[in-house]
């Protein structure tokens, strides 16, 4: 997931859980505020009738006629007001819920108690409100404090969002110059244009280490080619001052075999020499991918460029290509070499009689290639290592240097070539190669 | 023939100069760039094998001198530089050939008569041997009005052993010619004795094959 997506998502979760917590709270706290505003009222009204019993009298509130009692119900029954005489011992200071019947209906009330003494008779003061309408007030409050909540936090997260993705345009930025560079040679050095400190750092470093790459990979080159003089020029001249001695008549004959030996071990010599720069020229990228290869038409032109080998061998080579496929980006030559020495080793290492089949056929993802043998095999525990060029394997004949499975990897690497391989001991072995569609 | 050999490796050129002697080709040798073009100016040749690699020019643009002269030569690349670029831009530049280090003087030979048959437009290439006529540029070996049937390989084989006629090649040799540069794991001298015995099977029918003689344990020799 991108990092601006990250952020997003979790400065959105973060106020929703925050949303969620101030939801569950919400009510309670919301009837907590609302019952702490009518105990005030109820306490300010309280006051308010002590006012007025001290203006008026308590005679104004019980005469003969009511008795030793008042009370006083509004008409909506939010607030009632009840005064009575009562016993001289009884105390009463406090506010709490509880339940009164009002024209046969039971309402609940917050209700505040008081006594006070007056005349020397006790009074009980009782003022109480409908919790009714208390919660009213308290369910509007918590539906506009929703709202208001909601707002914020959709607003946030669209400010937030924008705000990510503003921070984060170098990093995007970065990312995009990164993914259009091939090869480290086509990357160019640019300024960003941030005040982001962080980014302006991360940008310089990339700088640097793909300089620093260049110079490796332009190290390398002169390296190979520098190579490539110093051992191939000498392997020249050794090999052409043999041939000399062989064709000049005064050589005697008992030299002649001494002589073509050491020109099989300077021959030797040369292709590992070869192989090595093969590779390493293909790993630098120094091959150009831009040929359209037919594949079928590949494996029928080394077919028959190898017939002659297998012929030779008494190995029959059967061809059983279906469809038809064509990799793009290739080089058709690399692809060559590729094929005949897969074909080649499984003629060098076959049985007489023995077969090879090069089958071909089209898949989903692009064109499936298989070359099987019936030759000796190789053992399950070498199967793992047969591509790696410091792992060595000495053919039967001992004349093997062991870089040609390299070669074919890395040949099919460059391509994108997926290679398999299977193998039974004694029974033969498979290769097997996915060309890709190229997109 | 006048041949210049621009090669700054000594031992290199004296086994070229010595080799090309033999073949009665006339020989100057020149060490480094500033040296070839002072004999380019003077001399005329008809051949002239570059090697890139010179220590006080690119091979290059010694070239490019090259083709500006007026005679012409033939001229083949000998070098180890052998990246595809560099081997574009010789041939781009007006090379006739290429030969990467190291190579086989036989080669290199066959490689320049090639090239003075291509320059000089020669066609009629038929060379009789032993009651035999091999037609190398309509592909064809003949006896008497009989065409015998070989196939590519065979007939490069015994081009081949026409072309060095009374010398000894050896299987390798003659491996690297008919197979190109394909590079090998290693390389099996048993396919050329098919080969060999293919040829002499074919051959014998119509005559006696003795002048295809085997020397054992180094190659084969064509004798005239």
């Amino acid at each position: 997931m991108r990092l601006q997506s990250k952020l997003t998502l979790f400065s959105a979760a973060s106020k929703v859980i925050i949303f969620l917590v101030i939801l569950l709270l919400l009510p309670t706290l919301v009837n907590k505020v609302a019952l702490l505003n009518a105990d005030n009222r109820l306490l300010q009204k309280e006051e308010r009738m002590y006012q007025i019993i001290e203006d008026q009298g308590i005679e104004s509130f019980i005469t003969g006629e009511t008795g030793n009692a008042y009370g006083s119900y509004n008409l909506f029954r939010e607030e009632f007001i009840s005064l009575e005489e009562i016993s001289s011992g009884k105390v009463v200071n406090s506010i709490e819920n509880s339940l009164r019947k009002v024209d046969n209906a039971v309402v609940e009330y917050r209700v505040l108690s008081s006594t006070f003494d007056l005349g020397g008779k006790r009074y009980l003061l009782e003022i109480g409100r409908s919790l009714d309408t208390i919660g009213d007030n308290s369910k509007m409050l918590q539906t506009y404090a929703l709202y208001f909540l909601l707002g914020v936090v959709l607003i946030t997260i669209f400010v937030d969002q924008a705000y990510n993705k503003l921070l984060l345009r170098p990093l995007t930025l970065i990312v995009k110059r990164l993914q259009r560079v091939e090869h480290p040679s086509a990357f160019t050095p640019k300024e960003l244009n941030t005040n982001t400190t962080d980014f302006l750092y991360l940008n310089n470093t990339i700088n640097a280490m793909m300089g620093q790459i260049q110079e490796a990979f332009q190290k390398e080159k002169e390296f190979i080619g520098n190579v490539s003089h110093e051992l191939l020029t000498p392997i020249s001249i050794l090999q052409n001052r043999l041939e000399n001695l062989l064709s000049d008549p005064e050589t005697p004959e008992t030299l002649l075999e001494k002589l073509v030996d050491n020109l099989r071990t300077l021959h030797r010599l040369k292709n590992i020499i070869q192989a090595l720069l093969l590779i390493s020229r293909i790993e630098n990228e120094q091959y150009l991918k831009n040929e359209a290869v037919n594949i079928p038409q590949l494996a029928r032109e080394v077919a028959e460029e190898i017939e002659e080998r297998a012929e030779a061998r008494e190995v029959s080579l059967h061809l059983d290509l279906t469809g038809d496929f064509t990799l793009a980006n290739a080089n058709q030559s690399l692809l060559f070499t590729l094929l005949f020495n897969v074909v080649n080793n499984a003629i060098k290492y076959n049985k007489p009689q023995g077969s090879i089949t090069i089958k071909g056929e089209p898949t989903a993802t692009g064109y499936e290639l298989s070359i099987i043998d019936t030759g000796v095999g190789i053992a399950e525990d070498q199967l793992p290592h047969i591509f790696s060029r410091f792992k060595r394997f000495h053919a039967p004949d001992g004349e093997s240097h062991g870089l040609g499975l390299p070669i074919v990897n890395t040949i099919a690497t460059f391509h994108g070539i997926d290679v398999s391989v299977t193998s039974v001991k004694d029974q033969g072995t498979t290769f097997k190669f996915q060309f890709p569609v190229q997109g | 023939m006048h041949i210049l050999i621009v090669e700054d490796e000594t031992s290199l050129a004296t086994e070229l100069m010595h080799f090309l002697a033999q073949e009665h080709y006339q020989c100057d040798w020149a060490s480094n760039g500033r040296e070839a073009s002072e004999k380019i100016a003077v001399n005329r040749y008809d051949f002239i094998l570059l090697d890139l690699g010179l220590p006080d020019s690119d091979g290059l643009d010694l070239l490019q001198e090259i083709k500006a002269v007026d005679n012409d030569p033939a001229i083949i690349i000998l070098t180890a530089r052998g990246a595809l670029e560099d081997r574009i831009k010789g041939l781009g530049l007006g090379a006739d050939d290429y030969l990467a280090k190291p190579f086989s003087l036989l080669e290199l030979e066959a490689r320049m008569q090639a090239v003075l048959r291509r320059k000089f437009k020669l066609t009629s290439s038929s060379v009789a041997f032993h009651g035999f006529e091999m037609d190398s540029s309509a592909r064809r070996v003949t006896f008497g009005p009989q065409e015998i049937s070989l196939t590519k390989k065979e007939f490069d084989l015994l081009h081949y052993l026409l072309l060095h006629k009374n010398r000894i090649l050896t299987r390798l040799q003659l491996t690297e010619h008919i197979w190109g540069n394909i590079l090998e794991d290693d390389y099996d001298s048993n396919y050329i004795d098919v080969h060999i015995k293919n040829v002499r099977k074919k051959l014998s029918t119509h005559a006696s094959t003795d002048w295809l003689e085997t020397v054992r344990g180094v190659g084969y020799r064509l004798t005239i």
